[in-house]
């Protein structure tokens, strides 16, 4: 068995950039969820989400030389690959970009499908805390960040106006912020 | 447009959640790569994202890792790889359950969720309760202590025996008056002070009887004991005196007056 080796962003990057595979099996031990979970945001079928979830890795490995460290985060830029891949398989078999979650109480409920039930308890502190997120902040960031909403379409979903789309995501990711530190 | 400015601007929020228009990307990619405390600012808002889609987290099915490896490898065309096989940890022997013990499974982990969320939720509410009585209690004590306060004013000035002098400022101190309670009987003073003004740093009030004409000690006063005013306190008795007055003095006081503030004539 490989030593556990724990990679710093930093160094996951330059190991992806060298195409370490042990690297890339770390890049998916600790983002295959997230990214799976953002998945099933958009997708009801369990066979084409993973199906998804698969091509993201395959695409994420290939095109790894087009990610810039300068312009974000890793996570970041897997997530919008993620999330645009998805987006574009739904789109070519004739699905509407669905909104599978409204802003309401249960946009954490996904939580509780996660099979890791010893992460589950040690969140259920955070989780707790994230209850404390409006309604509405929470859904403005589920909606840009998780579903791809536009701005006019989170606009149109939340009837805010389209200027106020702006102010409001950054005070709802301030109080994210403040209840994850 | 300053790093602040660009910072509450909220446009970086907007380029890290994905609802950036191109041009605003551009924008920002140029400040990220000119200052970098707005490259720091977008790092944090990105890993408050990151974390939160890690609260969302679904454990993907075992073998779509193994798929993945599987579909690089086939399609790594001549590139040297480090290869590894995910499933090179010894396998374990898969034993199959059957359903009724994966539905009880299931049923105890749906249990378990349930009751700890029923845990938190009591737990706060009886958190809430407990703060809510401590308060209560607290209120309680606080208006018997004044309640008491109340009654021995009350029976002070009632009392046939007690002799009411009020000492009136005499402008050294602005504001500066005072009751003093004489009782007859037993000569006991009592001083009102919380009209006091409290004394400057470094002074202290000191309260005195005129007897035949001159200023005799009659004790110090405190006018505050930790931000709580003090309403009647005892001094020294006196026999026998024409007036009383107070005066601010060195802490500790002085053998004689030497800046009275308040004084008033037993009529």
């Amino acid at each position: 068995m490989p030593a556990i080796i724990k990679y710093s962003e930093e160094e996951l990057v330059a190991e992806l950039q060298r195409r370490n595979q042990h690297a890339f099996a770390y890049l998916y031990d600790n983002y295959a969820g997230a990214l799976n979970g953002i998945i099933h945001r958009l997708v009801e079928d369990k066979e084409l989400a993973e199906d998804i979830l698969q091509e993201a890795f395959v695409k994420i490995w290939n095109n790894f030389s087009s990610y810039d460290t300068t312009k974000g985060r890793l996570f970041t830029w897997m997530l919008n690959l993620t999330r645009n891949l998805t987006i574009d398989t739904l789109r070519s078999k004739g699905y509407k970009k669905q909104s599978k979650i409204s802003g309401d109480e249960n946009s954490v409920s996904n939580f509780t499908d996660n099979s890791a039930i010893a992460e589950k308890f040690d969140a259920l502190g955070i989780r707790k805390q994230l209850v404390n997120l409006k309604p509405e902040q929470r859904s403005i960031i589920d909606l840009a960040y998780f579903n791809g909403y536009t701005q006019d379409e989170i606009s149109k979903e939340m009837g805010i106006p389209l200027g106020t789309v702006k102010t409001r995501m950054r005070s709802a990711i301030l109080e994210l912020r403040k209840m994850l530190q | 447009m300053d790093v602040q400015d660009i910072i509450s601007s909220g446009l970086l929020e907007l380029y890290a959640a994905g609802l950036a228009s191109s041009q605003e990307m551009a924008q920002v990619e140029h400040w990220l790569k000119q200052y970098p405390e707005v490259a720091a600012e977008l790092k944090a808002i990105e890993s408050g994202l990151e974390q939160y889609a890690h609260l969302n987290a679904i454990d993907p099915a075992k073998e779509i890792k193994d798929k993945i490896f599987a579909a690089i490898n086939s399609v790594s065309t001549g590139k040297k790889t480090n290869t590894v096989s995910s499933n090179n940890a010894p396998v374990a022997k898969v034993i199959p359950i059957n359903n009724y013990w994966k539905w009880v499974a299931a049923a105890s982990v749906v249990l378990l969720i349930g009751s700890a969320a029923m845990n938190v939720l009591y737990y706060n509410r009886y958190d809430t309760a407990s703060d809510g009585l401590k308060e209560t209690l607290q209120q309680l004590a606080a208006a018997e202590q004044k309640n008491n306060e109340e009654e021995t004013i009350a029976k002070i000035f009632h009392d046939k025996n007690s002799t009411p002098v009020s000492l009136k400022e005499t402008g050294a101190a602005p504001g500066a008056t005072a009751k003093i309670f004489w009782m007859q009987d037993t000569k006991q003073v009592m001083v009102d002070a919380s009209n006091l003004p409290d004394p400057p740093a470094g002074k202290q009030y000191q309260f005195w009887a005129i007897v035949d004409g001159v200023p005799v000690d009659g004790g110090l006063i405190i006018t505050n004991d930790k931000g709580k005013k003090l309403r009647l306190q005892s001094m020294k008795s006196f026999g026998r005196a024409e007036a009383f007055a107070i005066s601010l003095e060195k802490v500790g006081g002085n053998p004689k007056p030497t800046e009275v503030v308040s004084m008033g004539k037993i009529i």
